[in-house]
């Protein structure tokens, strides 16, 4: 039994020993990064701490990676920063005015892409508030050291973060992924035996599995940057995961054709299906009458599908680069990612009025507590009930804070410290490891609010009054953002699902029209069961969403067909049926189905008298 | 014989030495990682990962004495 494994199965006070492991990790590299900020004697120390709550991950890859970008961010934050404060030093209206056009912009660009660099996106937003605004508001000349010393303290944090998880041997994200991608496949395979049963493929459960892999997406990119064979693994679970949705309409065509339902060809496949490695030999003998070359194919394409995954699943586990190198591109909606960005500019323009107005001093805290979380709560799928969720934790961590602040220190020693800090950060973690979203999401907001709040400096001032002050602006801030999204609410999850629909529906009837397309056929395919995710969302769907599933699945199938076909024919070209291959993509131009079987029929019997004729080539001179 | 160490200016911002060494390192490092996984660098050690990070101060190291 391995490490890993034995970790896993154990348990004490409720947790896995790999859940106790993870918090003990992070407190470990809270304690580093704010030792060495100290020993640094960086301004912003807290920084570094609350670095390494952002950045805390169960395994080594997604911190790493999140560690990249979110340098590449702070760059780019800082830049604007200097960019923003150097030009509107004088007019305060306009300053917070261009940086609400700013957290738009950054919104937007975040709605292009998903995980890590969407993060990286909305954080190059929020920088800009916590280096230019918050306490430089009115001191414009020290935004250059102010971004010096968070760039310093984010450093500080991602390097001990990346020791600690070095060190203490954090697991690595491929075996988890290769488990993960392992029991969708058996999934798969299960919905194509149903489909050999006879039984219907409902759309909704389609789209379900297909919602399931996609999602998988982000974590598969991850994979780079855990070892140097790292870049290899993640070539190899995309080309798992892109064969796993070539698999599920391979079985999806299956069962649309007539003669699919035959028992002795769905014995045939399901034992082909089970035994690992048997050849795709010929089931035309299997199949109805009349549907035989069609059946064939189709179950031949299955199989050869099925390989395909396993092949891809087979390079994941043994480092090697895999047979296709498939890319797994995102559904990138501009229309929809720019309504989210301009919400979130007037979001930001709303609060920053409000608190204008007040004349209230430490307002900068509450602005740039607006800005965090209408960025973090951009790259969830429900920026409102991030909102809410926000205004939960914020009593929570300031009373966490509170009472890690005057009840349990009070003291100037810093091994005590770290032992204070102890109970307060692994029990955020632990919570962060529970099955349950909502709670796991409460636990890392409480840890990265909780050391906000607390704000570890050296020396520690045990100041009442601050500490009362900052928790009630950083709670006002949610309050003020909520009241902002409900005159202004985010983009309704029906309104976010018809639109996706409809560009699938678009996309469809000019799919023909395109000239050379941008993705493989898999890739495609790839890509339109990404929009099924987002147009999925997370959880069971309801009886409305089902319906709207169930036209996304069709919708799927029948540009997969397309693109399969279309890159069939484009091998034609040149070749001795290019005049049948042309006819055939005519009558798929025009979705006349007469004509495509016309076609169809026209090209198997024509490359049946090749085959015959090669046939004689080959067995002439012998 | 004391090592004499230069700060780099971008910009008129000067920099500490230790950061440029850093910066090289992980640039160097990050350059040999194709040739890691050619030779299968990683298959040879039970905790790949803390024989990169070992590599990698390795790589610091040789560049703090010699540069």
């Amino acid at each position: 039994m391995s490490v890993a494994t034995a970790l896993g199965t154990s348990r004490f006070a409720g947790f896995p020993l790999s859940s106790w492991a993870f918090a003990v990790r992070i407190w470990i590299a809270v304690v580093v990064a704010l030792y060495a900020a100290f020993w640094l004697q960086l301004e912003s120390a807290s920084s570094a701490a609350v670095c390494v709550g952002i950045l805390a991950f169960p395994t080594r890859g997604q911190a790493l990676e999140k560690a990249g970008y979110r340098s590449f961010a702070t760059v780019i934050g800082v830049v604007a920063s200097i960019a923003i404060v150097g030009t509107f030093s004088q007019a305060r209206d306009l300053l917070l005015l261009a940086f609400a056009a700013w957290v738009g912009l950054c919104i937007y660009a975040a709605g292009l892409s998903d995980g890590n660099r969407a993060y990286a996106a909305v954080l190059a937003g929020y920088t800009v508030a916590v280096v230019a605004i918050q306490q430089q508001l009115d001191t414009p000349l020290h935004v250059f050291d102010a971004g010096m010393q968070r760039g310093a303290a984010i450093a500080v944090g991602i390097a001990a973060v990346a020791i600690v998880n070095d060190l203490l041997v954090a697991p690595d994200r491929h075996l988890g992924l290769a488990n993960q991608l392992a029991i969708l496949h058996r999934q798969v395979r299960d919905l194509a035996k149903s489909v050999l049963r006879g039984e219907p493929s409902g759309g909704p459960a389609t789209a379900t599995l297909l919602r399931d892999i996609a999602s998988l997406r982000s974590d598969m990119g991850s994979l780079a940057t855990e070892s140097s064979g790292g870049s290899t693994r993640s070539a190899a679970a995309r080309s798992a995961a892109v064969a796993l949705v070539a698999e599920v309409h391979a079985a999806r065509v299956l069962a649309a054709l007539p003669g699919s339902a035959e028992p002795a060809l769905g014995d045939r496949l399901r034992s082909a299906l089970e035994q690992e490695g048997v050849e795709e030999t010929s089931t035309a003998a299997y199949a109805a009458r009349g549907a035989a070359a069609s059946v064939d194919w189709a179950s031949r394409e299955l199989l050869r599908r099925d390989r395909e995954v396993r092949e891809g699943l087979a390079a994941l586990k043994s480092g090697v680069r895999p047979v296709h190198e498939w890319r797994t591109p995102y559904y990138r909606s501009h229309r929809l990612a720019g309504e989210a960005g301009v919400r979130a500019g007037l979001w930001m323009a709303m609060v920053s009025a409000c608190l204008v107005l007040s004349g209230w001093a430490l307002t900068d805290v509450s602005l740039t507590q607006v800005a965090v979380l209408i960025g973090l709560g951009a790259t969830t799928p429900n920026p409102r009930g991030f909102t809410v969720l926000g205004f939960i934790v914020t009593p929570i961590a300031a009373i966490t804070a509170g009472v890690l602040e005057f009840v349990v220190l009070g003291v100037t020693q810093f091994p005590l410290l770290a032992m204070g800090l102890a109970p307060f950060v692994m029990g955020s973690v632990l919570m962060m490891t529970l099955p349950n979203r909502v709670l796991s999401a409460l636990g890392r907001l409480n840890l990265i609010f909780m050391l906000v709040i607390f704000g570890p400096s050296n020396p520690q001032i045990y100041n009442p009054e601050t500490f009362l002050d900052v928790s009630l602006f950083v709670g006002l801030a949610a309050a003020l953002l909520l009241m902002a999204q409900t005159l202004i609410p985010p983009l309704s999850d029906e309104r976010r699902r018809r639109w996706l629909l409809g560009a699938a529906r678009r996309e469809l009837d000019r799919l023909t029209s395109r000239g050379v397309p941008r993705y493989g056929p898999e890739e495609a395919m790839f890509r339109d069961a990404e929009r099924i995710r987002q147009i999925a969302g997370e959880g069971a769907p309801t009886a409305q969403v089902r319906a709207i599933l169930q036209e996304a699945v069709a919708l799927f199938d029948q540009a997969a067909a397309i693109r399969l076909c279309e890159a069939s024919l484009a091998r034609l070209a040149g070749g001795p049926l290019a005049a049948l291959a042309d006819q055939a993509r005519k009558a798929l131009a025009t979705r006349d189905v007469q004509a495509i079987r016309r076609a169809a029929l026209a090209l198997h019997d024509a490359a049946a008298r090749d085959a015959l004729l090669a046939a004689s080539h080959v067995m002439g001179p012998a | 014989m004391t090592h004499a160490f230069s700060e780099l200016v971008v910009g008129g911002v000067l920099l500490a030495p230790f950061v440029t060494y850093a910066v090289a390192a992980l640039a160097m490092f990050l350059i040999l990682r194709p040739i890691l996984q050619l030779t299968g660098f990683a298959k040879l050690f039970s905790h790949p990962s803390i024989a990169e990070l070992s590599l990698y101060v390795t790589i610091l190291g040789l560049l703090t004495v010699l540069f």
